[in-house]
């Protein structure tokens, strides 16, 4: 299916602004959407052929205060890539869960959790350990937490005794 | 004097298991097979913890695989050497900064030698193993018995990396 047909399509049959859909490549699609209209909107995507989820990621915008969550649909039949992002605040990170619609999102879910905190409603794994063991600081990815401080006071660093000779400075 | 005619003989038939962690396991294959050919000095893969002498440690460890490590350690047989392999065992390398990996392995078991380099190369592997032997002829590694000595001091580092996960199934 060519992509002018597709956004078409999604414009007649879902009713989706067309300024939220930006055409990324040939056969990709980057569309928005509203955090209460998303799952509606994946569930419409997955009852026209996007029967493969790839992936689903966070963002974590901490100027602007959200989070940003990507799913990337692929349909094998339309031979389109559809990534759908959606905005959620940073203080009360909650979104739905699509684990019922598409099985594979399970340990996206749950990574997504453990590494930026967000609770996907209709989970049952939140708050479970996946990869980390024994945490319990605030969640690594997020841009407010920091690795080297963390690293550098639970793990010892090795100690050099060197002497500066020459002290690097900056042309200007 | 039997101790130094055993360490003699050691020296001369070495078992290795490689612990593939990171990405320092690439060094490996060409090591063992034909180019460079390590069975020539007599070192052998060796495929269980029990069965080994030398435990190599290849790159970055995050408490979660040190606490495998730990573990495999403690089921070889003495006397048996550890060798950490490249700069993430050495200091953390690249990823000193990390919130997942340790940054120097000799806190939490017995390094004998320290492969240095970001990666190693097969000629140093091998440098450093026939070092090694010297080593274990001259009775000088002797990294096994200082964890005996000093278990108190290592179970303590290793409490404060791993937190009370240690010597636990999850």
């Amino acid at each position: 299916m060519l992509q002018k047909d597709f956004i078409a399509k999604i414009k007649q049959e879902f009713g989706l602004d067309p300024a939220h859909i930006k055409a990324v490549a040939e056969k990709k699609l980057a569309v928005t959407v509203d955090s209460g209209e998303a799952l509606s909107f994946l569930i419409y995507l997955k009852n026209i052929d996007f029967i493969q989820l790839s992936l689903i990621t966070a963002v974590d915008w901490i100027d602007e205060n959200r989070f940003e969550l990507v799913y990337t649909l692929v349909s094998w039949e339309k031979n389109l890539t559809v990534s759908v992002s959606t905005f959620i605040p940073r203080d009360n990170p909650v979104i739905v869960s699509v684990r019922h619609i598409w099985p594979t999102a399970k340990y996206y879910e749950w990574d997504i959790n453990e590494f930026f905190g967000i609770i996907f409603s209709g989970h049952p794994e939140m708050g479970n350990p996946l990869f980390l063991e024994g945490w319990s600081e605030k969640p690594p990815m997020r841009k407010d937490f920091d690795p080297q401080a963390y690293s550098y006071e639970r793990f010892p660093s090795r100690k050099y005794d060197y002497k500066v000779e020459n002290k690097g400075r900056v042309i200007e | 004097m039997w101790e130094k005619v055993k360490d003699i003989t050691r020296g001369h038939s070495l078992w290795m298991l490689y612990y593939c962690t990171g990405c320092g396991a690439i060094e490996l294959p060409p090591t063992m097979t034909s180019r460079f050919d390590m069975e020539r000095f007599g070192i052998g893969p060796m495929a269980t913890p029990r069965q080994a002498d030398i435990l190599l440690v290849t790159g970055y460890l995050s408490t979660k695989t040190l606490r495998r490590v730990i573990y495999t350690y403690e089921q070889m047989q003495s006397p048996k050497w550890l060798v950490g392999f490249g700069s993430c065992t050495l200091n953390g390398g690249i990823y000193h900064d990390s919130y997942a990996t340790i940054n120097q392995l000799d806190q939490y078991l017995p390094v004998d030698l320290y492969l240095a380099g970001c990666m190693p190369r097969p000629e140093v592997i091998i440098k450093g193993f026939k070092q090694l032997m010297e080593m274990i002829k001259t009775g000088e590694a002797d990294g096994w018995k200082q964890y005996q000595d000093n278990r108190e001091w290592y179970r303590e580092n290793q409490k404060k990396a791993l937190g009370d996960l240690l010597y636990t199934t999850r």
